[in-house]
């Protein structure tokens, strides 16, 4: 089984993030892998431990995305792809697909495993309109997968009124939720391989594309301006007395906020 | 004039609000209104999909939509969508509606905006406002196609009375199974249980909780306010809640009156889940938790010590 990954390189939403003139001020910022896409790899190289899955991986943009891909690497991934192009500077989702689609067509895979959104847009689309652009199946929000057959897997997907059990036929597309597994911290070994492999580093032209063959020209969508979000205000914190404050946030609940 | 088509949310035979809130919004902005409504034995539906305020009802009602399936789902929304016309095709906010917009914008060419709030349009020209970055910066998105495909986020638009349409159903002919991606069973655990969805109150469970006692004694308290039951990622991962309870980013977005939070310490994951509540109540042992920084009301204490003590008072008003 030839299993395709994608990995995004993206801002850590744990610090803060600063805007001037509706732009996100680079200053200060850290770029870490998307947690979502975190669990595709740890996810492939489950599969290939356990079931002897070739697997690549493929990054697009972010400029140097090599600390990421050796990262990936050093937890298993066997070959790196980055395609960076300048003309994917303002790429929407589905010109990230376009171009996705361009490198599974040329490495006749089984099996794609996407994060199934990445945390600096938050969108949840590229994947699945991957699938759409390939005709192959897909599911998203995956929290399982198990291999039946080499032309079958049967994944769980965590749906609104339950986990759905969903029978696949390869090749397909799956976006997998953070839940699937818990990533592994690479190992001084794997750190230390990971930094005399080659990544597969190319532009467009090199992938066989153009600009305008994945739609650079036209993106279908593109962001005007970021704005500061709306920060709730802490409001009335109640130390003490457990029976005392508690009688008093109900009464408050009840007669102030009217919520009760 | 823009035309809105909203998909129907039906959840166990049930219309929800979502469907309303988003009909509102069309005719707010004075667009023509359709619904696609897709499932098994629907058509009893009908007049909710009309006092909903849809003016055009396309049904797709088949066996073979008993269960979500993607593929077939994203069909009939397509099949609608363009016997209507449509250009501003939205769905509410909901998992199956995650996995199907991003299909029916690849099928019809169209743009896609997840996690929408609001929508601007002025002639042709559609822009969006959304969250993005774990809800830290909101982003403006203009829009270069005239369709866009959109999921909105809980809580963005307000359904108003009195919006009743007219009663005028299209039958959509069922799509094709997919064979390559076949849904076998649906392992649920929901029944009976208060939708998180559009709950009036939920309350929620974190890690303070420690085990299934913990678990179950919140539970008590979300019984007790006929609330919603949600869980933030911890105890999910813990295995102590169902992966559909989840709160957060990565899990169900809500916008209750009164959120109640209990042991949930406030991971920016789970606040982006649920800061759109009207009202938020902590209970946390730790004066630092950082839920209380979002946190109308909060209780610095022990919940093995609060919960009880919440639930006698709540009856007391509520007798």
């Amino acid at each position: 089984m030839k299993i395709l990954t994608t990995v995004k390189k993206v801002v850590d939403v744990e610090l803060n993030i600063h805007l001037k003139d509706g732009v996100i001020v680079e200053d200060g910022l850290q770029y870490v892998i998307n947690a979502w896409d975190e669990s595709a790899v740890e996810a492939s190289v489950r599969l290939k431990e356990n079931k002897g899955a070739e697997t690549t991986l493929v990054s697009i943009g972010g400029g140097d995305n090599s600390d990421m891909i050796r990262r990936c690497y050093a937890m298993g991934i066997e070959k790196g792809i980055h395609i960076d192009d300048p003309a994917l500077a303002k790429a929407d989702s589905s010109i990230f697909a376009k171009v996705l689609q361009k490198v599974y067509e040329k490495g006749n895979y089984d099996l794609v495993i996407t994060g199934k959104q990445a945390q600096d847009t938050d969108s949840g689309q590229t994947g699945i309109i991957l699938a759409e652009y390939l005709g192959l199946p897909c599911v998203s929000n995956v929290i399982a997968i198990e291999v039946m057959d080499d032309k079958h897997i049967k994944v769980s997907r965590s749906g609104d009124d339950g986990t759905e059990i969903v029978e696949l036929e390869l090749p397909a597309v799956i976006t997998v939720d953070v839940s699937i597994n818990e990533p592994r911290l690479p190992q001084m070994r794997g750190i230390m391989m990971a930094k005399k492999k080659a990544i597969d580093v190319m532009d467009l032209a090199a992938l066989g594309t153009s600009p305008d063959d994945v739609g650079c020209a036209t993106p279908k969508s593109g962001i005007v301006e970021f704005m500061a979000s709306k920060m709730r205000k802490a409001g009335k914190k109640f130390e003490g007395d457990a029976a005392e404050i508690t009688a008093q946030v109900v009464n408050l609940l009840a007669n102030e906020a009217k919520v009760l | 004039m823009a035309k809105v088509l909203v998909i129907a949310d039906i959840k166990q035979g049930v219309l929800k609000g979502s469907t309303a809130e988003l009909l509102s919004k069309a005719k707010s902005i004075g667009a023509e209104t359709a619904v696609v409504a897709i499932g098994c034995n629907i058509n009893m539906l009908i007049p909710n999909l009309v006092s909903a305020g849809s003016d055009t009802q396309y049904v797709a009602d088949d066996p073979g939509l008993e269960l979500f399936s993607a593929g077939p789902y994203a069909s009939c929304v397509v099949d609608a969508a363009k016997k209507f016309d449509a250009n501003l095709i939205w769905f509410g906010f909901s998992e199956n509606s995650k996995a199907l917009a991003p299909r029916v914008a690849a099928r019809l060419d169209a743009a896609c905006a997840t996690e929408i709030t609001d929508v601007m349009l002025s002639g042709d020209q559609i822009e969006v406002i959304r969250p993005a970055i774990t809800n830290k910066v909101i982003q403006r998105v203009k829009v270069n196609t005239k369709k866009l495909v959109a999921v909105v986020r809980a809580g963005a638009f307000e359904a108003t009375k009195g919006i009743a349409g007219t009663e005028n159903v299209v039958k959509l002919s069922p799509p094709e199974q997919d064979l390559k991606a076949l849904i076998k069973k649906i392992l649920t655990d929901a029944s009976g249980e208060i939708d998180l969805a559009d709950a009036d109150i939920v309350v929620s469970v974190g890690r303070g909780a420690k085990d299934l006692a913990g678990v179950n004694l919140v539970k008590e308290l979300a019984t007790d306010l006929k609330a919603g039951f949600g869980s933030s990622r911890a105890m999910v991962d813990a295995g102590l809640m169902a992966h559909n309870k989840q709160v957060g980013q990565t899990g169900k977005i809500v916008a209750p009156t009164l959120y109640v939070a209990i042991g949930i310490s406030g991971a920016i994951q789970h606040l982006a889940g649920m800061n759109g509540s009207k009202v938020i109540l902590a209970v946390n042992k730790d004066p630092e938790a950082p839920i209380f920084n979002v946190a109308d009301y909060g209780i610095v204490g022990d919940l093995f010590e609060v919960v009880p003590i919440l639930r006698e008072e709540i009856k007391k008003i509520r007798h």
